[in-house]
């Protein structure tokens, strides 16, 4: 039930890939209430450096505005959202509705997920649903889009225009099974794929080797997820703490060594190299950079990669 | 006293110990009295089946010992020495509760030789009511005992301890008669119902060869027997013993007591056939006595009519394939030991002139007798001991004498003879190898006997009695066996396999239900500590009886008038050195210290329910007084008594009575010491204020 | 088995405080073997009762009981005769709640407390420690996971493989306690030789077999009286 000319949703981020270009993504983090000015403040940081940001729903199970409300905004803002969804929050008919309202407001892109456990936000007492799973997610959305059913079998009125996305990370265990989930989620529906942020270029390059030998690469476009490093100390900690993100010890020295007070200056540096690096790995078809609370410097980023100005395709 | 498990003294499966006594000692039980510190329920117990606990105590092969349990873990309990113990310490205890016939039965019994089979079916009769005269050709009384064992092994205020016992039951005694030539055997039958035969084998065997009428050859009883009387046969500076049994080696040993330089023993066993026991052989070596083994005696040799030597010839063989004493020799292999005198030990006989000139049978020199009727060939006319039974022990001779009782006592009522059937005897059989693997290993505490040098001086006893501390000490090895958990009723039972996780020893098993084999169980209470459905219990030491028996000595108005702070104080038994703490409080002793103490023989046994209930009961503090680290006999006790006991202590803060109440300690050195330091220390902490507020909310009688 | 447990004694104290003849009635199947609801606790928590209402100046009569098991009529007869018999004006039970529900659909005007708290169906895991294994969906799909549950076992009950959170097979919710259940999955598939199966997409559940069909019955019609 796509357009004509073959494209699912026809959104700009898939008009750029499809296009052939260098995809850049980045991430817009709605505020913990219904504070506008500061959301908007945000979109304008990152307008015109990239060709959709990621609007994270209720991230680390902490409650924010919306990721459809705030979705909303940015369309109204004239930057192109990839609306995430997570299972934890919503049963299949929360679901549904969500995307139909969401399509409606001009949504065109999301990214399904099963989203963080709620024993990491500040609800740990909430009841979770999980009536689905991010890959039933996406299985659901697409049979929405290219079958105009909803997931009892009942009929849609009026289509709906969605670019589906999911999230792999080629950092979790079991290490073999990361690819067969990310095969998994391509045939449930995924149209692109943005990875956890990667610091381990070695084991980067050894997963995207086993999705290309898959042919994974040919069937969704895989976009690099990284994440620049404030300090060593942040680091230090993430290599700790956050399960699925492991940075070797090399790159957490690199930064403590560099001199006082331009550590985060290293950390830019580093990953605009790794943008340089991931550009020539096979397979991969754009970035998505996640600068968490560091809005202000994804231009910069942007345009000491080489990445600016982004291509204007024509719908 | 009630004994406190049935399991052996009413049922029919007793303990390898109990089985392997002629008399079946309930030994358990008196082991576990003496740890309890109730030396008078141990000799209660010892008196039970036998009236020579002092004789035993001191001279008992004791085949409890070969038959301990414990021997799978390391060394067998010391019986012998605790039964030693208990006499040795309960002297006064023992005479107040010699006992007189109930009743007198008509019927009238003579008795022939006061050894210990005589005396032990003398008191039986007695005590059942019969009038019983012992005569005794003898001036003393007690056989072999008193004739022949070398006082250095039995001393006669010993023997004399039994025998007064035993006198108490009122039993007429005639000493210096002896029957067939002071008095006939007719005679006694003419004035009694009943005559019982026990004179014993009171005559040594001669030997058929040269030499044995030369001056210097002496014969093994007579011999002894001289000597037990205060005479010293004359010796020269050589001896040789011929025999290679127990007898031999008393002879051996007494021989060299009379200042005899060199003593030889003579066997025609080799060393590993040698009936004499071990121990025996030991000590006599180490007296300086030389063992020839595999020798049989030729000829003696004399000069002027005196022993100048003896001479042999090899033993090549004393038993044939069927275990039959038919020895063999080499002649061409001979040998000569030059000594002074040659004492004949190789066999003792009976003499029976007493009944030469009456009609009961003897048959090549024996006694024809019914070993299960005791009948002789003469209707009322009994026999018992050695003479029935050939040459055995005095535990052995004493059981004999309880069966001579009962047949007699069933004729006199009845006119009939009683046939006895032996005891079809069933024990809970050995330790398996792997539970005594589980089981740590306490040395057997042992006694030094007298330095051999000093020893053989004179004819004092060799061997001190075990000191009260190492009474106890020793009393803690024996495993109590068959007195463990048992399931109560199958039907609470879940199955829940609790018991099978916490047992040290690997022996719970769930078989649809619970089981813990009485053969394997170590008697830890683990299992029944932890079990959620309170469904297993223990047959000896049940804390629920414990909890009980507190809540019965608290009841009423005891509580109230408690001085206060009031502790409680779970104390592990194993601790004592001394009675001090095993005696049992009065009611008012309780009440002025403030201290209830509840002796248990391991503290790892208290549930969850016993470190709290106390409280209900009026406690103010709770104390566990456990071992001294590391000390318990049960693997793993300690760290699960901890962990319940922290859980404990959450559920008392949980509860309002504040977790601090409850506190386990560990003894320092001996319990006598150390606890007296911790009460002080519990009692002269200030009174939880709480606790008087609360009284004072309740009306000060809420407790 | 089901497990539950005890509940703060704080909690059943309070339930009862202003009754005066209170029974504490345990179960012997499934909270006895978890340690939770035996008899054992039944004495604990009924002696804990009496200390700590009576330093409260109140002295209710606590009695107490076991039964084989709460959930069946027969067994509960007796309790129901006490609480008349004994007049009994509270009853906290230690089964599960199940026995709760039982006990009060059947207990008239006296009320009944809960004394434990119910978590989950589950197996022994070790000495003192009971592990979740199965979440009653009605429609058990263990056959396609090696016979192992990630609907119970998996902290997001993710039917399609693991979230980002596995690492080094524990799960990112409680690392040090929990597996990741499918790297125990994804283990046993391997080792049956049916890792394969793994690329299969397990569809979105229909939850109607479990509670959220609305009150589950179970029929053996074989059984029942005809009506
Ligand atoms: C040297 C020696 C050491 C021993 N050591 C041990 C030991 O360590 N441990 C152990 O358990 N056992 C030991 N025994 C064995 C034990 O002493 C005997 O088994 C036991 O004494 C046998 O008891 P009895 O009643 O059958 O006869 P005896 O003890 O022999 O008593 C028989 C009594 O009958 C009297 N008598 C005999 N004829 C007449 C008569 N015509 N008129 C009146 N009275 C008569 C005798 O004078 C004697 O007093 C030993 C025996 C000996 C000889
Ligand atoms: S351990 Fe105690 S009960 Fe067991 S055989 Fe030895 S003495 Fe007898
Ligand atoms: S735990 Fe102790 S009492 Fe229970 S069966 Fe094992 S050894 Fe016997």
């Amino acid at each position: 039930m796509s357009d004509n000319n073959g494209f699912k949703s026809g959104s700009n981020l898939e008009r750029v890939l499809r296009a052939g270009h260098f995809a850049v993504t980045c991430e817009c983090g709605p505020p913990k209430g219904a504070d506008v000015e500061h959301l908007e403040k945000k979109i304008n940081l990152v307008k015109g450096c990239v060709d959709a940001a990621n609007v994270t729903d209720n991230q680390t199970a902490v409650v924010r505005m919306s990721s459809i409300g705030a979705s909303a905004i940015l369309v109204r803002n004239g930057v192109e959202p990839v609306m995430q969804m997570v299972t934890r929050d919503r049963n299949r008919i929360a679901a549904q509705s969500d995307i139909f309202g969401a399509s409606a407001l001009g949504i065109r892109n999301m990214l399904c997920l099963t989203g963080d456990h709620q024993t990491f936000g500040n609800h740990p007492m909430a009841k979770n649903v999980f009536d689905l799973d991010s890959i039933q997610l996406l299985d659901m959305v697409r049979i929405i889009r290219d079958e105009g059913k909803v997931n009892s079998g009942d009929p849609v009125e009026g289509g709906i225009k969605m670019f589906l996305g999911a999230a792999a990370n080629p950092f979790a265990d079991p290490f073999e099974f990361r690819v067969i989930r990310l095969a998994k989620k391509i045939s449930a529906g995924a149209d692109f794929v943005q990875t956890q942020c990667i610091y381990d270029m070695d084991r980067f390059r050894q997963f995207m080797k086993m999705a290309c030998d898959m042919g994974l690469d040919k069937k969704c476009f895989i976009l690099a997820g990284l994440t620049p490093l404030k300090s060593a100390g942040m680091a230090a900690y993430m290599n700790k703490n956050v399960a699925g993100i492991s940075i070797p010890d090399s790159v957490i020295q690199r930064i403590r060594g560099a001199q006082k007070g331009k550590q985060a200056e290293e950390g830019i540096r580093f990953l605009i190299e790794q943008i340089q690096e991931v550009k020539e790995i096979p397979g991969i078809a754009g970035v998505h950079i996640m600068a968490i609370e560091w809005e202000d410097r994804v231009r910069e980023i942007a345009e000491r990669a080489g990445l600016l100005p982004r291509p204007a395709i024509e719908a | 006293m009630d004994k406190e498990c049935p399991q052996v003294s009413a049922g029919e499966i007793l303990a390898t110990c109990s089985a392997a006594c002629p008399v079946h000692t309930d030994t358990r039980e008196y082991v576990q009295r003496i740890s309890r510190g109730d030396y008078e329920g141990a000799l209660d117990i010892l008196l039970e089946v036998n009236p020579f606990p002092s004789v035993c105590g001191r001279i008992c092969h004791h085949p409890c010992e070969s038959e301990c349990r414990r021997k799978t873990i390391d060394t067998a309990v010391s019986l012998r020495m605790l039964k030693r113990f208990v006499v040795e310490n309960t002297r006064e205890y023992r005479v107040s509760r010699q006992k007189k016939p109930a009743e007198r039965k008509q019927g009238a019994v003579a008795i022939v030789g006061s050894g210990p089979s005589g005396l032990t079916a003398a008191r039986d009769l007695a005590l059942m009511g019969y009038r019983v005269s012992v005569y005794e050709k003898d001036t003393k009384l007690g056989g072999m005992l008193a004739h022949a064992i070398p006082r250095y092994r039995l001393p006669a205020d010993a023997l004399m301890e039994d025998i007064q016992d035993i006198l108490a039951t009122g039993i007429e005694v005639r000493t210096g008669c002896e029957v067939g030539r002071d008095i006939t055997f007719q005679e006694l039958r003419k004035d009694h119902d009943a005559v019982l035969i026990a004179v014993g084998l009171a005559e040594s065997h001669s030997l058929p060869i040269p030499g044995t009428e030369s001056s210097g050859v002496f014969l093994g009883i007579p011999f002894l027997w001289d000597i037990a009387n205060g005479l010293r046969p004359e010796l020269g500076g050589r001896t040789l013993v011929v025999g290679g049994g127990n007898v031999a080696i008393d002879i051996a040993r007494a021989a060299k007591r009379l200042g005899t330089s060199k003593v030889y023993m003579a066997c025609l066993e080799k060393r590993e056939e040698m009936p004499a026991w071990q121990w025996e052989i030991d000590e006599a070596q180490e007296e300086g006595i030389e063992i020839l083994n595999s020798w049989g005696p030729k000829a003696i040799l004399a000069e002027n009519g005196n022993v100048s030597g003896i001479e042999f010839r090899r033993c090549t063989r004393v038993f044939d394939e069927e275990h039959r004493f038919s020895p063999l020799y080499d002649d061409s292999e001979t040998t000569q030991v030059d000594v002074d005198s040659v004492i004949l030990a190789i066999g003792q006989k009976a003499c029976l002139d007493c009944v030469s000139e009456s009609p009961v049978t003897v048959d090549r020199g024996r006694l024809q007798c019914d070993r299960s009727s005791m009948a002789t060939s003469e209707r009322g006319v009994f026999a018992c001991g050695e003479v029935m039974t050939g040459p055995g022990s005095a535990i052995q001779a004493v059981a004999t004498g309880h069966d001579a009782a009962r047949v007699i006592a069933h004729f006199l009522q009845t006119g009939e003879t009683l046939k006895i059937a032996p005891r079809a005897v069933q024990t809970i059989g050995d330790l398996p190898a792997e539970t005594a693997a589980r089981a740590k290993r306490f040395e057997r505490v042992e006694v030094s006997l007298t330095d051999p040098a000093v020893r053989i001086g004179d004819f004092s006893p060799i061997e001190p009695g075990f000191s009260e501390m190492e009474a106890l000490k020793e009393s803690r090895r024996c495993l109590a066996c068959a007195t463990g958990a048992y399931l109560e009723s199958e039907a609470v039972c879940a199955g829940c396999l609790t018991c099978v996780r916490v047992c040290p020893f690997g022996v719970a098993k769930v078989d649809r239900t619970a089981v813990m084999p009485a053969q394997q169980c170590q008697t830890c209470g683990l299992c029944a500590a932890e079990c959620p459905a309170a469904g297993i219990a223990l047959s000896r030491f049940a804390t629920n009886k414990m909890r009980e028996k507190l809540r019965e000595m608290l009841a009423g108005t005891v509580a109230e008038k408690i001085s206060r702070p009031f502790v409680v104080s779970y104390c592990c038994l194993n601790e004592t050195t001394s009675r001090e703490f095993l005696r049992e409080q009065t009611e008012a002793e309780i009440r002025e210290t403030g201290i209830l103490r509840v002796m248990v023989p391991c503290v790892g046994r208290l549930s969850a329910l016993d470190l709290v209930s106390p409280f209900e009961l009026g406690a103010d503090k709770l104390a566990v007084l456990a071992c001294k680290e590391e000390g318990c006999f049960y693997t793993g006790a300690e760290g699960l008594l901890r962990r319940r006991i922290a859980r404990a202590k959450k559920f008392l803060d949980e509860i309002g009575v504040g977790q601090e109440s409850l506190q386990l300690f560990n003894t320092e050195g001996s319990a006598e010491q150390s606890w007296p330091r911790i009460w002080a220390q519990l009692r002269s902490a200030a009174p939880d204020d709480e606790v008087i507020a609360a009284q004072a909310a309740a009306g000060g009688d809420s407790r | 088995m089901i497990i539950a447990d005890p509940k703060p004694f704080g909690q059943v104290k309070e339930y009862i405080k202003d009754y005066k003849r209170v029974l504490v009635v345990g179960c012997g199947t499934c909270v006895t073997v978890c340690l939770s609801g035996g008899e054992a606790e039944v004495q604990l928590l009924a002696s804990g009762l009496r200390i700590a209402l009576g330093k409260n100046g109140k002295n209710p009569v606590i009695l107490e009981g076991t039964v084989q098991r709460q959930c069946d009529e027969e067994f509960v007869v007796p309790v129901l005769d006490r609480v008349r018999d004994e007049r009994i004006d509270a009853v906290v039970t230690l089964a599960c709640g199940v026995g709760v529900n039982f006990l009060a659909d059947r207990l008239g005007s006296v009320p009944v407390f809960p004394g434990v708290d119910t978590t989950f169906y589950g197996a022994s895991a070790g000495q003192g420690l009971w592990a979740e294994l199965c979440a009653g969906c009605g429609n058990c799909i263990t056959a396609y996971t090696g016979g192992i549950c990630p609907i119970a076992r998996c902290s997001k009950h993710l039917l399609n493989g693991p979230c980002g959170g596995s690492e080094k097979g524990r799960c990112e919710v409680a690392p040090n306690s929990i597996d990741c259940v499918w790297q125990l999955i994804y283990d046993r598939l391997k080792k049956l030789g049916r890792l394969s199966e793994l690329q299969n997409l397990l569809p979105a559940k229909d939850w109607r077999t479990a509670s959220d069909g609305g009150v589950r019955r179970s029929v053996r019609e074989y059984l029942q009286e005809p009506k």
